[in-house]
């Protein structure tokens, strides 16, 4: 049986937002926290590739990537081409959590089941994973929505007891960063250990004086300048700049972030100019105070776009020569694995 | 019920930059020359900007060996989490509301009694 595979990747919406929509009295619940960039960097890991590798486990030599915007799915009718080129079993997975999954198990359950879609989810409700038989591909309508559909009544999901976490909240990413860097999960810091729980990245440069406690992160090409204080439990990813006397405890610090001389950065999320506090959920600007801001490394970013193994656009050269629909209001991008 | 007389300050925030000069100053006379505990409110701060640190710390300074008491209400959970990076929360006591810092006294007081028959019992077993 012809096996597709598309993954979803939300789209970025920044703190910058998030914190206008908090200024503008949106009620501070759950809901109104921000979400993070699914491809930012979790010690140094991009969750994309994990689930790569996990695809490329299924004998697939290529998958389809497409990005949407917050709570909107893929469009149905690009999903449909597939069915139409000759896919007749498509796995679609949402960028949104990080699962060590054995996606050979879910497809022997969809085959045992004999529904036309499984949806995978824990005990926390659906993982964004989920595959769909030929049928389940023909859209009911224009805006029929097919990934992270629930699952319609009789049909059994996959019930996942492996480790999993949501990516897109911050309080969850900081706990994967825990796992990885306690070796509670298989995500391993992307870097060289120099010591018991404590990994560096290429090229960062951390002063003779800069207290680091394990377990602790520091990603490539990051400076830690005289007297600061990392970890425990700290995640400071690629090109940071972290001020002297600064201390970042229980916390992540995300790509090009810079961070003033003496602050304390205990159990929150720095995405450049922008704060979350991991317990009141409330965000900060930190730019108007002088307190942190976005560091702008063009050479870096090219240097990141090149790492991500994306081959050719939709209309491009293809295996399969498929073409998305031309309606399809997201771009397409195949990847080869 | 609370006897001591409180001095709530409201913290100059968004204001011109010449009003906000004045204020400035009115906030620091008022710290240096207040025999009473004050209460700095930054209530009607929306975000701070560097200046506005610049002056809590100036605050700091200003009550640091002095009898009397300096609070900051932060307002919001913002400008609470700002207080916290800055480190400023380490050397003031930090409340969301003027009503929660007004109770601090009491708290304080309660602490001071415990502290003092705490001592009271120690003295014979340590002589």
């Amino acid at each position: 049986m012809e096996l597709g595979a598309v993954v979803v990747v939300p789209a970025t919406e920044d703190l910058r937002l998030s914190h206008e929509a908090q200024t503008q009295a949106v009620a501070a619940s759950e809901n109104a926290r921000p979400f993070y960039f699914p491809r930012m960097p979790i010690l140094g890991n991009d969750v994309l590739r994990s689930w790569m590798k996990c695809i490329r486990k299924l004998g697939l030599q290529s998958l389809w990537l497409n990005s949407s915007r917050r709570d909107k799915n893929v469009d149905g009718s690009a999903l449909a081409e597939f069915a139409r080129q000759g896919v007749e079993r498509l796995l679609v997975i949402q960028l949104k959590a990080y699962a060590e999954m054995d996606l050979a198990d879910l497809l022997r359950f969809h085959c045992e089941s004999r529904n036309p879609v499984t949806e995978a989810e824990d005990a926390r409700g659906q993982l964004g994973v989920c595959l769909r038989d030929h049928l389940a591909l023909q859209p009911k309508g224009e805006k029929d929505a097919f990934a992270g559909a629930p699952p319609q009544s009789g049909q059994a999901p996959y019930q996942f007891r492996g480790y999993a976490k949501r990516i897109l909240s911050a309080r969850e990413r900081q706990e994967l960063v825990g796992d990885g860097l306690t070796g509670a999960c298989a995500m391993r810091p992307q870097g060289t250990e120099i010591r018991d729980q404590v990994w560096v990245g290429e090229g960062a440069n951390v002063a003779d004086s800069v207290r680091v406690i394990g377990p602790t992160y520091i990603g490539a090409r990051t400076i830690v300048r005289p007297g600061a204080t990392i970890g425990p439990f700290a995640s400071v990813e690629h090109d940071c700049v972290v001020g002297c006397g600064t201390t970042v405890e229980r916390s992540t610090v995300l790509p090009y972030s810079y961070l003033a001389p003496g602050l304390l950065i205990r159990h929150q999320l720095v995405d450049g100019g922008y704060l979350e506090d991991l317990s009141w959920g409330t965000i900060a600007d930190l730019q108007p105070a002088g307190l942190g801001s976005r560091i702008q490394r063009r050479e870096s970013r090219r240097q990141a776009v090149r790492e991500t193994g994306v081959v050719s656009r939709a209309g491009g050269a293809s295996t399969r020569d498929f073409v998305p629909s031309s309606s399809a209001s997201q771009p397409w991008l195949r990847v080869q694995l | 019920m609370n006897t001591i007389p409180w001095v709530i300050l409201p913290f100059p925030c968004g204001s011109s930059f010449a009003d906000r000069r004045g204020l400035r100053k009115d906030l620091l006379i008022a710290l240096r020359v207040s025999g009473s505990p004050v209460i700095v409110d930054l209530s009607s701060c929306g975000t701070l900007a560097h200046e506005d640190i610049d002056l809590l710390l100036e605050c700091v300074a200003q009550a640091a060996g002095r009898e009397a008491k300096v609070l900051f209400v932060a307002g919001s959970r913002v400008n609470r989490v700002l207080l916290e990076v800055t480190r400023i929360s380490s050397l003031v006591p930090v409340f969301n509301s003027v009503r929660e810092a007004l109770a601090y006294p009491q708290i304080a007081a309660e602490n001071e009694v415990e502290v003092l028959r705490a001592s009271q019992f120690q003295k014979p077993g340590s002589a």
